[in-house]
């Protein structure tokens, strides 16, 4: 296949290594970049039992020794890591005979490795800005995170381009390093084509017995049970909820707050209205995913909000609360219910009005359906990534750099 | 007429003086101009930054680290690379591609110079100052680790090693097993040091070329 252009992806995780969502979003975005007649280069860290080189769909991974320093701290430990990674992908775009268009580099975790290679070979470098410093802390405390922080505005400053996954994001990151408007462009993330696709609904399986009583309706919660989940606001909503409807909350994750959010159902005592159900498998959860009859997403912080895709995608309906990422993805009456941030009554209202009305829940379903293939599917994310970078070899193709 | 063209990388240089390296590379840089070596020196100032060309000749680059809060002098010089990366990619390209080697100074701006020669194939002498096992010995703190490992890294990508001593050079072959024949004793106190300088750089980039 001829290609008319070849790009470097730069990210510390990729499959099998799994630490967040850097990890599918690079996966997913490189094999639809191939599928698009993109070459892709993927420079990654190493993980037990993964090759150093291996070819996914056309895609090229290179992994690279991220231990062979030893380092006092994790930020240290991320420099030296770029140390390897940088070599390993300069002595590859040296070797490759059509070279590199252009380096992408996924968050701070690759910052040096990008820019230094941007220098080196005189291309221009592109960044995801999947998160930020100053929002994952909730403000700038300590000299690593200010560091990181400054690492981040550097990385911004470099690029030619900066991509968000929300208007949330870029309106975050606008604020947070000082960026021109027109050098932030707005990308949304995808859904893992898996969940999408039809199935036979599991109302009366043996599945859905397993986790509810036939007479229960299902509210499941996924996420990590941390504050900004806001997985408290959801236990503090099940009394007013069950005044109405009768159901079963399923919630699934993990986190700091697990004890503090038990301790608010054993207080209401609705022990056995609410299943703790830790993590589940990819599988399990999908299959939880597509009985729920409502899923909801009360989070307080959310630059995504890829769950509550995940769940439209897989045709649960959703209620979410109108906050960051959120905001876009759902729009009220048509693809899910928004909600007040951090209000049980508002949450619990939302949820009712889901389980209550059929018609409702029915055309909710269909229309996220709908907006999911519509607007986050990754065959047309590549296609908008590929504009831009032809957009910016098109401006680069100016420069002195060409 | 040139005979090559040398870019020096050293994270000291007048006015910045740390240690014995500022005086040294002056000297050098001098005696190099004056031989008719087309000299470019990378160097670190806090905000006397961008190109100056010295009274002896030498077109020094002065960067600063663009990220200023630091946890420790690994994070420092780890970001402060790519800036040396930056200037010496533009030397470079400035110079139609026609840069014959690099002399970096201690393990400070080693990354860079590895860097260098795995995106743009220039050939590098890694000369030592001193080592990490000397300045902080017997230390087994990751720290102190890591940079050893970047001093290794240095050592094993290097096309020659340049010392000043017969003790340095067995204490190199010593702690990083390097290959005897790899290392290059040059005193600076003898009247032949240019003239050694010289032959090392002729035999790392391949011969002495008119320019």
């Amino acid at each position: 296949m001829k290609h008319e252009l070849s790009v470097m992806m730069l990210s510390w995780e990729f499959p099998p290594r799994v630490i967040g969502g850097i990890s599918p979003h690079v996966f997913f975005l490189s094999k639809s970049l191939a599928q698009k007649g993109v070459k892709v280069y993927v420079v990654t860290c190493d993980f037990p039992g993964a090759p150093a080189h291996e070819v996914i769909d056309e895609v090229e991974v290179y992994r690279v020794d991220s231990y062979k320093n030893p380092s006092p701290d994790f930020a240290t430990w991320v420099y030296l890591m770029n140390l390897n990674m940088e070599k390993e992908a300069a002595a590859l775009a040296r070797r490759l005979p059509g070279g590199i268009d252009v380096f992408h580099a996924h968050d701070w975790l690759v910052a040096t490795s990008g820019i230094g290679l941007k220098h080196v070979f005189r291309k221009p470098l592109l960044v995801t800005m999947h998160s930020t410093e100053i929002g994952r802390r909730d403000g700038i405390h300590t000299d690593t995170e200010k560091m990181i922080g400054e690492t981040e505005a550097w990385l911004t400053y470099e690029a030619w381009k900066v991509i968000c996954c929300s208007e949330y994001m870029v309106s975050h990151v606008r604020w947070a390093f000082g960026l021109p408007q027109d050098k932030i462009v707005m990308v949304p993330n995808g859904v893992k084509p898996h969940v999408l696709g039809d199935f036979e609904k599991e109302d009366s399986g043996a599945f859905r017995r397993s986790w509810a009583l036939p007479e229960e309706k299902i509210v499941l919660f996924v996420g990590r049970l941390v504050y900004e989940k806001g997985v408290h606001v959801l236990v503090n909503a099940v009394p007013k909820v069950l005044e109405k409807v009768n159901a079963k909350f399923i919630i699934v994750g993990s986190g700091y707050m697990k004890e503090q959010v038990l301790n608010i159902v054993r207080n209401t005592k609705m022990e056995h209205k609410v299943l703790f159900a830790g993590f589940t498998d990819d599988a399990t959860l999908l299959r939880l995913q597509r009985c729920a009859d409502v899923s909801v997403v009360p989070s307080l912080f959310e630059p995504f909000g890829i769950v509550a895709l995940e769940a439209m995608a897989a045709r649960s309906p959703v209620v979410v609360s109108d906050t960051g990422g959120l905001s876009e993805i759902v729009d009220h009456d048509w693809t899910g219910v928004k909600v007040y941030p951090n209000n049980p009554e508002s949450l619990a209202w939302g949820i009712v009005k889901v389980l209550t009305d059929e018609n409702y829940k029915k055309n909710l379903v269909e229309n996220a359906y709908k907006k999911i293939l519509d607007k986050y599917d990754w065959e047309k994310i590549a296609q908008q990534t590929k504009k831009i970078y032809e957009g910016v070899l098109s401006e680069y193709s100016k420069s002195f750099w060409a | 007429m040139k005979l090559m063209r040398v870019m020096i990388l050293s994270w000291e240089y007048p006015p910045r003086v740390v240690g014995r390296l500022a005086e040294y590379t002056s000297a050098l840089t001098t005696q190099l101009v004056k031989n008719k070596v087309e000299t470019y020196l990378v160097t670190y100032h806090d905000f006397l930054t961008g190109l100056t060309e010295e009274s002896n000749g030498t077109k020094v680059f002065r960067v600063t680290n663009p990220v200023r809060t630091h946890i420790g002098v690994l994070t420092w010089v780890l970001t402060l690379n790519q800036e040396v990366e930056r200037v010496a990619a533009n030397i470079y390209f400035n110079t139609n591609q026609e840069i014959d080697l690099i002399d970096v100074y201690d393990w400070h701006f080693v990354p860079a110079a590895v860097i260098l020669k795995n995106g743009l194939g220039l050939p590098f002498v890694y000369s030592v100052e001193s080592l990490e096992d000397h300045r902080s010995p017997a230390a087994n703190t990751p720290y102190s680790m890591a940079i050893r490992s970047i001093e290794w890294l240095g050592f094993y990508e290097a096309k020659k090693i340049s010392v000043r001593t017969e003790w340095m050079r067995d204490e190199i072959i010593r702690i990083y097993k390097v290959p005897r024949d790899k290392i290059v004793v040059v005193k600076p106190s003898t009247n032949s040091w240019v003239k050694e300088v010289l032959a090392l750089y002729g035999a790392v980039s391949g011969g002495l070329k008119n320019r």
